[in-house]
């Protein structure tokens, strides 16, 4: 696939580098005793910039808490590569995924389960330095647990670090959470649907959170969601992905604005809005059914059997590649400048 | 690190357990079976039991297979009770030959419908020591029954049973009162306490009524040089009841038998339980957790034994090699463990999946991080709950073995007191304070332990379920 | 509590009648005020929307109309009249015969997911027969022709009937689910987060259904979640609920039209909802966390957290009043400005 050349947005001195890369990533899950194969992730390739916000939008069962667990290292990939930093660190072993650790980090989707019911706070944040011997005292260690607790407005520090986390709100330990991540002084962040279980009240300080401590510490973050409204707000570009690939990726504005390919267009059209005047109208829906299962992925472009624009060529040739539609707008349609 | 993060939990856990009123049942129970385990020994009348629980000479004071002594209160006729004469009146009178008569004097209160079994006199000192034994009656009557010079040693006490040596004394006795009624009567043929503690009349031969009151047991010995030494001699009189729970065929004195017993079950229940609970949560864990090949192999492996018969397994291990109690715990431990490995080898599978555990490992964790730190902990208060339940169930194992006679001899267990009275006829003879007590005790224990154990569970379970 | 009866033109007669009904849950900790006091109605053919944060007490409002309270809840005080039956005090044989699924059903938050796995669809429609409505069709062909006639009409082939929950995706199990809803016609469906759980796309699908159903089958729906762009997409009039209280109640004009709301916390609620369509740098958030309802703020329950709030907020508890034709709130401020705008 052609490598995208867009330019971060949030460009700067240190910025800009790519300091993550996929390529042709896949994974494959056997069910069934080996005789069903599901591609959870299925030829996916894109790049993490240094100090950029990528979100990752697509429905459930399209890989892309897959593609964060396999960004995470905690399941292998089938075939493809991660690399970090120009190294490659698809297999690691010992030491060295011990120190990958340190360099990519994970906030969880459900903040009520991220965290040991039995530990408490300080628990929470010391086991990180303590898995990597960070901090030699246990004076070092509460000092810099306070830190990071400042660092996510969990203030004042001492009445919250001697709680459990279900004596916390679902805001506030999701704002834990990201402290646990945060203090290993991480480059890459995968935040794997890190509001959607928070109320939408607070959902927004949350977000607001995050970004603010992504440009403090210039962090790379990957944000899988499958709220293509959040990623509208919270990223700076947005990949869409369908069935384990990527279908359009592009700047958050273009994406959304114009989007190209058909199945951005209906993911878009189907998003509800708080404005009067809907009730009595019904919603022009332009693809049918539901996502095909990963284990029988349709041949040729993925999303013939459900697009409303797809044609034969659709079908009988090969799969699409991602191409450039310009400005470093990327999508997989054939057909994309007829429809 | 977590101290007062568990004194707290506990606190809470005792709040909700305190509501269970069966549990604290329970508690009770245990905790006076851990102060009489660990105190009994020092308060039971035969401190010297654990030891001395197969030596016959220990117990050749008692009498043989007797009542318990509140069994008098129903008793139509009462018979004497047990007891020890200690402390007498001593008195020392120095002659001018340098010999010393030093006098001892037993008070002791007999209020029974039958004469004393017997009373045996205990005496240490040193050298060769003449001893005169007379009773002093409740209608003034005295009489000496016995007389005889013994050696004395200071270690090894003499002991005189005075119902063997003093029909001739008491026939003499009988005689200088009242020659006709002495007539007839032959030292092989009487009872000689029968008439010692009777009132004097025709009948005291053949049917005599008891002479209730104060009777005065004078021991008069003659030191007679200041080489040769008496010590305060003590009298046992022996009834026909003994004890809190009486004594069985070979004189032993049961109430002991159960308090020393109390200190084994524990040892056996909670060690082995502990053990054996430990073992099979820690494997449930590691099988659960790494899956694989390490899984299988365990799974095997509790299959395997969990096929086994525990108890015929056991009586032939115990036939084969010398019964002791460690080998005895092993053996059990090998197979408790199965108890909990296959529930917390579910719950593992279950904890191993949630977010916390991948959330540990995206921090860095190893396995043993996890499974310490996290898988663990969640299944402390299940362990408890499975050791309070499984220790019941060892401690009849024990008491099993032993009634087959395959128990440690070197220890005193309930198991083992039921075995020598059914081994010897206990029910046949209807003995029942021999068979009754130490099955109650192990009913007690069981149940307190399954009442703290079900208690545990029902605090545990919704806990365990809402986590 | 000021309560003023809703004349709406557009609806005739109010099917459903809540009268200041309050709710407690009876815990070890003391009292949930879960429901404290609120008091609505829906008209025949409406959809009423009900929304608010998680522990607002929507759920509960929910079941409270089926007057089946979670435990330890129980109804406490107030009237529900459902087709002019009250149900309050009803016996739960009753209940379960004359008006749970006979009059108003629900569907449960999630019940998609707790579909038992071992049943067809055709067993678990037959099960929600036999608990409510053994009097009616007592014969199987009609019963079967029921199921048929509704499973078609949500949408999904007939031989859905024989299939188990898993063999099914996530929007067919929500069809199902709704046509379990509705196959024993009642007038009133509670939709409790009926989309939550669904991907956009079969969110759309299903709230496509459920206007489509409206529309044919002059049903009426209390439609509870969480979102307000869902709210705005299928619901006549809104119902703002904090901790417990009606904070806000007011046509879809009236809450999402160029006025907007006028409760602080619906403007809030509103203004922090992500737009996709609009670029926003910025979005609001609402500081601190809802109250906890043993032992709420004494007056106004949003005060805490209100940017407007004021001395008097903490003091009194604003009452319910019709700020404008059918435009309920209640909040000092929301008065105020009424008030002057009038003046």
């Amino acid at each position: 696939m052609s490598s995208p050349e867009t330019k971060g947005p949030g460009e700067g001195p240190g910025r800009g580098e790519v300091i993550l890369e996929l390529r042709a990533l896949h994974k494959n899950f056997l069910m069934h005793r080996g005789r069903t194969v599901i591609k959870a992730v299925d030829g996916l390739s894109f790049q993490l910039r240094r100090g950029e916000i990528l979100g990752l939008v697509g429905e459930s069962g399209c890989g892309k808490t897959t593609t964060g667990k396999l960004v995470m290292k905690l399941i292998e990939p089938t075939s493809g590569s991660i690399i970090v930093n120009g190294d490659d660190a698809t297999r690691l072993r010992g030491a060295q995924a011990i120190a990958y650790r340190r360099r990519v980090q994970m906030v969880f989707q459900d903040p009520y389960a991220s965290m040991n019911p039995h530990f408490k706070i300080r628990d929470v944040l010391e086991e990180p330095l303590l898995i990597h011997r960070i901090g030699a005292t246990k004076l070092e260690r509460t000092a810099m647990i306070s830190e990071v607790m400042r660092r996510v407005k969990m203030v004042p520090v001492e009445d919250y670090m001697d709680r459990h986390p279900h004596m916390l709100s679902g805001g506030q330990r999701q704002r834990i959470a990201t402290a646990r991540t945060l203090i290993l002084r991480p480059e890459i962040i995968v935040a794997d649907e890190p509001v959607s279980m928070i109320d939408l009240s607070t959902r927004a300080e949350i977000l607001h959170l995050m970004k603010a401590i992504q440009r403090d510490m210039s962090l790379s973050f990957i944000y899988i969601t499958h709220d293509i409204s959040t990623a509208r707000f919270f990223t700076d570009r947005i990949a869409v992905m369908y069935l384990g690939r990527i279908v359009e990726l592009g700047s958050q504005d273009e994406v959304i604005d114009h989007p190209i390919h058909p199945y951005t267009r209906a993911l878009i059209e189907a998003v509800c809005e708080p404005v009067s005047g809907r009730v009595g109208l019904m919603r022009e829906l332009p693809i049918k059914g539901e996502v095909p299962s990963a284990a029988s992925i349709p041949a040729g472009c993925r999303f013939h059997p459900r697009c409303p624009y797809a044609k034969s060529e659709c079908w009988e040739l090969p799969e699409p590649e991602l191409e450039d539609s310009g400005a470093g707008h990327l999508h997989a349609c054939r057909r994309w400048r007829e429809i | 690190m977590n101290l007062k993060d568990t004194t707290e939990s506990l606190r809470d856990s005792w709040r909700e357990f305190a509501k269970v009123k069966s549990g604290l049942f329970g508690l009770a129970i245990l905790g006076a079976f851990l102060l009489l385990g660990i105190f009994g020994v020092y308060l039971v009348p035969f401190p010297g039991a654990t030891e001395h629980w197969r030596d016959i000479n220990f117990w050749q004071d008692n009498p043989q297979a007797a009542p318990p002594a509140w069994t008098n209160l129903f008793a139509a006729r009462k018979g004497v009770s047990s007891t020890v004469l200690a402390n007498p009146k001593a008195g020392t009178e120095n002659q001018d030959n340098g010999v010393a008569v030093r006098t001892f004097s037993f008070d002791y209160d007999f209020g029974a419908d039958e004469p004393p079994r017997d009373i045996i006199v205990r005496l240490t000192g040193d050298g060769p020591v003449p001893v005169i034994i007379t009773v002093d009656r409740p209608d003034s009557l005295s009489a000496e029954i016995y007389r005889a010079q013994l050696d004395l040693s200071p270690l090894s006490p003499a002991r005189v049973s005075l119902v063997r040596n003093s029909a001739q004394a008491i026939v003499e006795f009988v005689r200088s009162q009242d020659p006709e009624l002495a007539t007839n009567m032959s030292a092989d043929l009487i009872k000689p306490f029968g008439i010692l503690f009777s009132k004097l009349g025709k009948e005291v031969a053949t049917a005599p009524t008891a002479l209730k009151g104060k009777y005065r047991i004078v021991v008069t010995a003659l030191q007679l040089s200041s080489d040769f030494k008496v010590n305060t001699p003590s009298l046992i009189v022996s009834g026909h009841v003994s004890g809190i729970l009486g004594t069985d065929s070979s004189k032993r004195d049961i109430f002991t038998g159960i308090v020393i017993g109390i200190r084994w079950a524990l040892i056996i229940g909670i060690l082995t339980s502990v053990v054996s609970v430990i073992a099979g949560v820690l494997l449930g864990i590691i099988a659960a957790y790494f899956g694989g090949a390490v899984d299988w192999m365990l799974t095997r492996l509790y299959e395997l034994i969990y096929l086994l018969p525990v108890l015929p397994f056991l009586i032939v291990v115990s036939a084969i090699f010398k019964p002791s109690i460690w080998t005895f715990i092993t053996l059990v431990c090998l197979f408790f463990w199965t108890g909990s490995y296959k529930t917390v080898y579910s719950m593992a599978l279950q904890i191993k999946e949630e977010t916390f555990v991948e959330a540990s490992k995206a921090l860095g964790s190893g396995s043993w991080r996890i499974v310490f730190r996290h898988i663990s902990p969640i299944l402390l208060p299940y362990s408890f709950a499975s050791m309070a339940l499984s220790i019941p169930a060892i401690i009849v194992y024990e008491a099993s073995v032993s009634l087959l006679g395959l128990g440690d001899a070197s220890i005193v267990s309930w198991g083992q007191i039921l075995e020598s009275a059914l081994s010897q006829g206990a029910v046949i003879n209807n003995l029942w304070w021999w068979v009754i007590p130490p099955g109650l005790m192990i009913a007690l224990m069981g149940m307190s332990f399954a009442f703290l154990g079900t208690a545990l569970d029902k605090i545990l379970h919704p806990k365990l379920k809402t986590r | 509590m000021m309560m003023s009866e809703t004349k709406n033109p557009g609806y005739k007669q109010p099917l459903l009648k809540v009268r200041d009904l309050r709710l407690h849950y009876f815990t070890s900790k003391g009292e949930v005020l879960a429901l404290d006091g609120v008091s609505f109605d829906l008209m025949a053919g409406e959809t009423l929307g009900l929304v608010g944060e998680s522990g607002c007490g929507k759920t509960t409002m929910g079941l409270a109309l089926l007057n089946m309270p979670s435990p330890p809840g129980r109804i406490v005080s107030g009237s529900i009249t459902i087709d002019g039956k009250e149900i309050v005090g009803m016996g739960d044989r009753e209940l379960r015969r004359e008006v749970r699924w006979a009059k108003v059903s629900m569907v449960f938050q999630g019940a998609m997911n707790c579909l038992t796995p071992v049943y067809t669809v055709r067993k678990l429609m037959l099960e929600t027969w036999q608990e409510h409505a053994s009097g009616k069709h007592p014969d199987p062909k009609a019963v079967e022709e029921l199921m048929l006639r509704y499973t078609r009409r949500v949408g999904l082939p007939d031989h859905v009937l024989g299939r188990y929950p898993h063999e099914l995706s996530g929007g067919m199990k929500q069809r199902v689910v709704i046509a379990m809803a509705l196959f024993l016609e009642p007038r009133l469906i509670i939709m409790d987060e009926p989309t939550t759980a669904l991907d956009v796309i079969v969110q759309a699908q299903i709230l496509n259904l459920i206007k489509e159903l409206r529309r044919d089958l002059g049903l009426s729906y209390l439609f509870i979640t969480h979102d307000l762009a869902t709210e705005a997409e299928v619901a006549d009039r809104i119902m703002v609920m904090y901790a417990g209280k009606m904070a806000e109640l007011g046509t879809n004009e009236q809450i999402f039209g160029s006025r907007g709301p006028r409760h602080p916390y619906t403007q809030k609620l509103l203004a922090s909802t992500p737009l996709l369509r609009k670029k926003v740098s910025e979005l609001a958030f609402i500081p601190g966390s809802p109250p906890d309802l043993i032992s709420p703020p004494p007056a106004c329950r949003f005060e805490p957290r209100c940017a407007f709030a004021k001395a008097k907020c903490g003091r009194l508890e604003p009452p319910v009043v019709e700020i404008e034709s059918g435009h309920q709130v209640a909040c000092w401020k929301a008065m105020e400005d009424s008030e002057y705008e009038l003046s």
